[in-house]
């Protein structure tokens, strides 16, 4: 399937570098996580098509994925 | 306050007569006054929100001169609630500005968020965010978030009974144990474009909040890599 995918932060080193990416998968956050290497317990907010998710979430064709670890800094 | 008054005469007709008269009778407290704070500071100062607490219990040091606004060569070693009470005196002397040299904790929070209308968290680091939140919801008072990685940041505004990124980022009330692991901040560091527009975004939502006009839930996150900005719904 078709996503667009975006790590934030210390997570940018793992977005996909193309853009759409295709997941040639089914599956969950969790299982996409794992696809793309992103340590599951650095995400602490995880969101499809701008809404909160959970790793549990399934994935459709064309979601827009977030992946947001910890930001605090002031 | 007469109107107009020259010295808002630029903020008019985006704010009326009648905003600035909101805004110079409206209170807000902000806890922190570093890379968020210091900016924020110097907005409100600018709109004419007419009382400001201000409260960090920090003193300025060298690696807070690539992004503090208060951070100068001359306030290094000194209070940054004391320099930002002269940087408001310097800016608008016809704002009150209350400045509170000290580190807030759930008992002497109390105190300082009753009488405001907004609170404004600009803390560095997450370990007390969560209580911060919580304080002002308790005491029905809407708080604006912040905080800032690298080129990433996120802005909230969190009414009482709403989810806030607090929950999110640290949703256990007792603080994890220390890890060596770098928090997203210490590995990327702050820069100061990043913690301006930060702060920047606060203040919208503050004056929004202080006007009484609509203003959505849920987090705006930016990455100045892409100039990108997205709203998440929590």
């Amino acid at each position: 399937m078709q996503l667009t995918v975006k790590c934030f932060a210390t997570l940018a080193p793992h977005s996909p570098t193309v853009a759409p990416f295709i997941w040639d998968a089914q599956g969950t956050v969790a299982d996409l996580m794992t696809h793309l290497h992103v340590p599951h317990h650095e995400v602490k907010l995880i969101f499809v098509n701008g809404r909160s998710a959970t790793p549990d979430t399934t994935l459709n064709d064309g979601d827009r994925v977030g992946l947001f670890p910890p930001v605090g800094g002031g | 306050m007469s109107l107009p008054d020259p010295r808002y005469a630029r903020n008019l007709s985006t704010l009326s007569a009648d905003d600035q008269r909101v805004l110079a009778q409206s209170h807000v407290l902000l806890v922190g006054l570093g890379g968020l704070g210091g900016a924020v500071l110097d907005q409100l100062l600018r709109l004419g929100v007419g009382h400001i607490t201000g409260a960090d219990g920090d003193v300025f040091e060298p690696s807070n001169l690539n992004r503090q606004l208060l951070a100068t060569q001359n306030t290094l070693g000194q209070g940054k609630a004391l320099a930002a009470a002269e940087r408001a005196a310097l800016v608008n002397p016809t704002v009150r500005f209350t400045p509170v040299a000290a580190f807030l904790d759930s008992h002497t929070l109390p105190p300082l968020v009753r009488p405001a209308h907004v609170v404004i968290d600009a803390l560095g680091g997450l370990a007390f965010r969560r209580d911060l939140q919580h304080i002002a919801a308790a005491h029905g008072k809407p708080l604006v978030s912040a905080g800032i990685a690298g080129f990433t940041g996120w802005v909230a505004a969190v009414r009482p009974g709403e989810i806030g990124p607090a929950d999110i980022f640290t949703p256990s009330p007792s603080p994890s144990p220390p890890s060596s692991h770098p928090t997203a901040e210490e590995a990327l560091g702050n820069l100061a474009p990043v913690a301006t527009l930060a702060a920047s975004l606060q203040v919208t939502l503050a004056l929004k909040l202080l006007l009484r006009r609509p203003v959505q839930s849920g987090m705006f996150i930016f990455d100045l890599d892409d100039l990108s900005l997205q709203h998440v719904a929590l």
